[in-house]
């Protein structure tokens, strides 16, 4: 079953094309990542889904039905532009947005008393919310989003200022409520997010889809010729080297596309002697380069 | 039936959430609990607080002296002014200077009387007085009517009596038959004809003035209320749950259930004012009986409270409307200018509606959906206008309003989730257009 189905989706702004025929389909109880550099049209895209904008053209069904008022109860929406009312308690907070998704009552106690446990928040139930640090307001933000136990989630840019305890304890997280049979969507721009937790991908590049699909096979399609490189010595002896097609230098790490047919063993024993090789990975490409690839420049 | 029932209760239920919300946000704020408080408290300080000093205060006796170059006035001026202090001395004693060849150089003396304390003011009486010589009174503060009046008062009866006796009249007779005639207002009800003390007026216009400063006050609330909604981006979140329009009703119905909570409890204290505030006064200060609070009738309080309700939908919702095309309160206070001022001016037109509040303009004017709530509230107070007039009023008021709800809330539909550059008034048109 498909959670989302976005079909020629087209939004325009005057002459500028804030998405433009864009398909993709999220399938039920995976997780799917939304990619593509800043500017990209994947805010614009989420809004849509969310009925927030109207798409100029093309069609979108929500866990197979037209998008409606009813169903904002069955999902959860994490937005990019995202805040708290900052005179209220987190608990109030929380309570409040549960009320307006129909959850309440002592179910919805308990909820977020869970919830907020699990962020290690729980003292912080009675303070105002200006009184937390911007990290701590992102949890109670995530908790507002999943709290009435949603059958569908839309995160946009959802690691987006965490630290990496936080990140590591959201992607948990998803991919918990991933093995409960929730679906998740999300956008970033920051690919090894996306390589740790996604089944399939859509990468949209100037409101176009230019990549989409399940990322492990996307990623055999690009074929074993990657070779990744921990070295320490002149690269220049390196780049020398003819069957390179592409390379991205780190300084001490660096990342080989070779050209179609060269053999892997070849430029290895090639650099032996030349460098000093800590690490000589042949694999199959990685998220970033496929990203570099297709939309022709470097990602932070 | 059930399930439409069951929908139309979830949406009733997101609104209700959020009226809820707004309404014990700011109900324990500080600032609500202060106006609730000091609002009535105020109002009471104007009332009781001059009668109390006047009734209090015993005053101190004060020196002045006088310069009589006439030579007829002193003795009777010294008999005549012999206002008592409360616990029964003299209040006035005058201090007689007698002529000196240079009458400057005496004033010069007095004067430094007068700054050093010795004396609270002098007079000086030219020789001339009878014929028609103006006297002149100094001292440090002038501004004191009642002294200054009451003072001139009894100096003028001496000296019109000297003339009338100069000319041969009985000052006696004379006084009589000049006696000021009674002039008593009464204003024409339907329940007959009652006495009027100029109350009407005051409570007119505190009542007008309560109104104006709610109506602003309280579209300010949602102003802001929805401004802080836009700059925390908490919005979308919020409108991941519900529509649009279920907020701005949510917050509007709510912030409406705070102005009438803090009109009530200001209802309760000014009713418990008016009916116990007079015994209370004469209770406590016997010689203050007599005093008494003007009664205001009931049908004027509904009207008041229609209005009040009426005006603030209607203003609340274009505040709400401007609110969400801006991203700051100073952006707001200028794009709101236009709106307030449509309550600046019916108050600026006060005055010219008491005067004449039949005449044809004013009818016209307290028919103006956005004047109407203070100017046919301040009609309502003077004299009851035909009831035609009043219902019409109210029905163009209703209609406005629903118009304005439909046209704000598709304003705040687009401008809560725009960011940025203001948008200038043909994109605003524009959104109201989008589907």
């Amino acid at each position: 079953m498909k959670a989302i189905d976005v079909k020629n989706i087209t939004k325009q702004y005057g002459d500028f094309f804030a998405v433009k025929d864009l398909s993709f389909d999220v399938p039920s109880g995976s997780v799917y990542g939304l990619l593509g550099p800043n500017g990209a049209g994947k805010t614009t895209t989420i809004r849509m889904i969310m009925n927030v904008i109207i798409p100029d053209k093309g069609s979108i069904r929500v866990l197979g039905e037209k998008m409606s008022e009813k169903m904002k109860r069955r999902i959860g929406y994490l937005p990019e532009e995202r805040g708290l009312y900052p005179k209220m308690k987190v608990g109030e907070l929380l309570v409040f947005l549960a009320q307006l998704k129909d959850f309440r009552g002592n179910q919805a106690k308990d909820a977020i008393d869970k919830w907020l446990k699990r962020f290690s928040l729980l003292e912080w139930r009675d303070k105002k919310v200006e009184e937390l640090s911007r990290g701590m307001q992102q949890k109670v933000q995530f908790i507002a989003t999943v709290l009435h136990k949603p059958e569908l989630i839309i995160l946009d840019e959802p690691f987006s200022g965490l630290d990496p305890v936080n990140t590591k304890l959201l992607k948990d997280i998803m991919l918990e409520m991933r093995d409960e049979g929730v679906t998740i969507i999300f956008s970033t721009h920051r690919m090894e997010q996306v390589e740790m937790i996604c089944d399939n991908i859509c990468l949209i590049n100037k409101a176009q889809s230019v990549l989409k699909g399940n990322l492990d096979e996307i990623k055999k399609e690009y074929g074993k010729n990657m070779v990744i490189l921990e070295y320490d010595g002149n690269a220049r002896k390196i780049r020398d080297y003819p069957d390179i097609e592409k390379l991205d230098d780190y300084g001490k790490y660096m990342e080989i596309k070779l050209k179609d047919g060269a053999d892997p063993q070849k430029l290895l024993s090639s650099l032996a002697g030349k460098v000093k090789i800590d690490r000589f990975e042949i694999k199959e490409p990685t998220l970033n380069a496929i990203f570099i690839d297709k939309v022709g420049e470097k990602n932070e | 039936m059930r399930f439409l029932s069951i929908k139309w209760g979830r949406k009733m239920n997101k609104i209700f959430a959020v009226l809820k919300r707004e309404y014990i946000q700011i109900v324990r704020t500080k600032a609500f609990i202060l106006a609730t408080i000091l609002g009535p408290v105020i109002i009471a300080a104007f009332i009781f607080v001059p009668i109390l000093v006047s009734v209090i205060s015993v005053g101190d006796q004060e020196r002045i002296g006088v310069i009589d170059v006439s030579q007829e006035v002193y003795q009777e001026l010294e008999e005549k002014l012999d206002f008592k202090l409360r616990d029964g001395r003299r209040r006035y004693i005058l201090e007689e200077y007698k002529v000196t060849d240079d009458p400057e150089q005496l004033k010069e003396g007095l004067n430094q009387k007068v700054l050093a304390g010795d004396l609270s003011a002098y007079m000086y009486i030219p020789e001339n007085i009878i014929e028609g010589g103006t006297v002149e009174f100094a001292a440090e503060n002038v501004s004191d009517f009642e002294k200054v009046s009451s003072i001139s008062k009894v100096l003028n009866t001496v000296i019109v009596e000297k003339r009338l006796k100069e000319a041969g009249l009985d000052p006696g007779k004379v006084s009589k038959y000049m006696e000021q005639v009674d002039f008593k207002t009464q204003k024409v009800t339907k329940k007959g004809v009652e006495e009027d003390t100029g109350g009407t007026f005051i409570i007119s216009y505190i009542l007008v003035l309560i109104l104006y400063m709610t109506l602003i006050f309280y579209g300010q609330i949602v102003l802001r209320g929805v401004i802080e909604e836009k700059t925390s981006r908490v919005v979308e979140i919020v409108l991941s749950s519900l529509r649009p329009f279920q907020l701005m009703a949510g917050k509007i119905l709510g912030i409406a259930a705070v102005g009438l909570t803090q009109y009530l409890i200001w209802a309760v204290f000014g009713i418990a004012l008016s009916s116990y505030g007079s015994s209370l006064v004469s209770g406590f200060f016997p010689q203050a009986s007599g005093f008494k609070i003007p009664s205001i009738p009931a049908y004027v309080f509904v009207y008041f409270v229609v209005f009040f309700i009426l005006g603030y939908f209607l203003f609340s919702t274009l505040y709400a409307a401007i609110g969400s095309t801006v991203n700051s309160e100073k952006e707001a206070q200028q794009l709101g200018t236009p709106l307030t001022m449509m309550l600046v001016i019916p108050i600026l037109l006060m005055m010219f509606v008491m005067r004449s509040p039949e005449s044809t303009l004013s009818v016209v004017l307290s028919l103006i959906p956005f004047f109407s709530p203070i100017l046919m509230l301040l009609r309502i107070c003077i004299l009851l206008p035909p009831f035609i007039q009043i219902f019409g009023s109210i029905l163009l008021l209703i209609l406005t309003t629903i118009a304005m709800v439909w046209l704000a809330g598709k304003i705040y539909r687009v401008g809560l989730l725009m960011y940025g550059k203001r948008p200038s008034l043909p994109e605003i048109i524009k959104w109201v257009r989008y589907k």
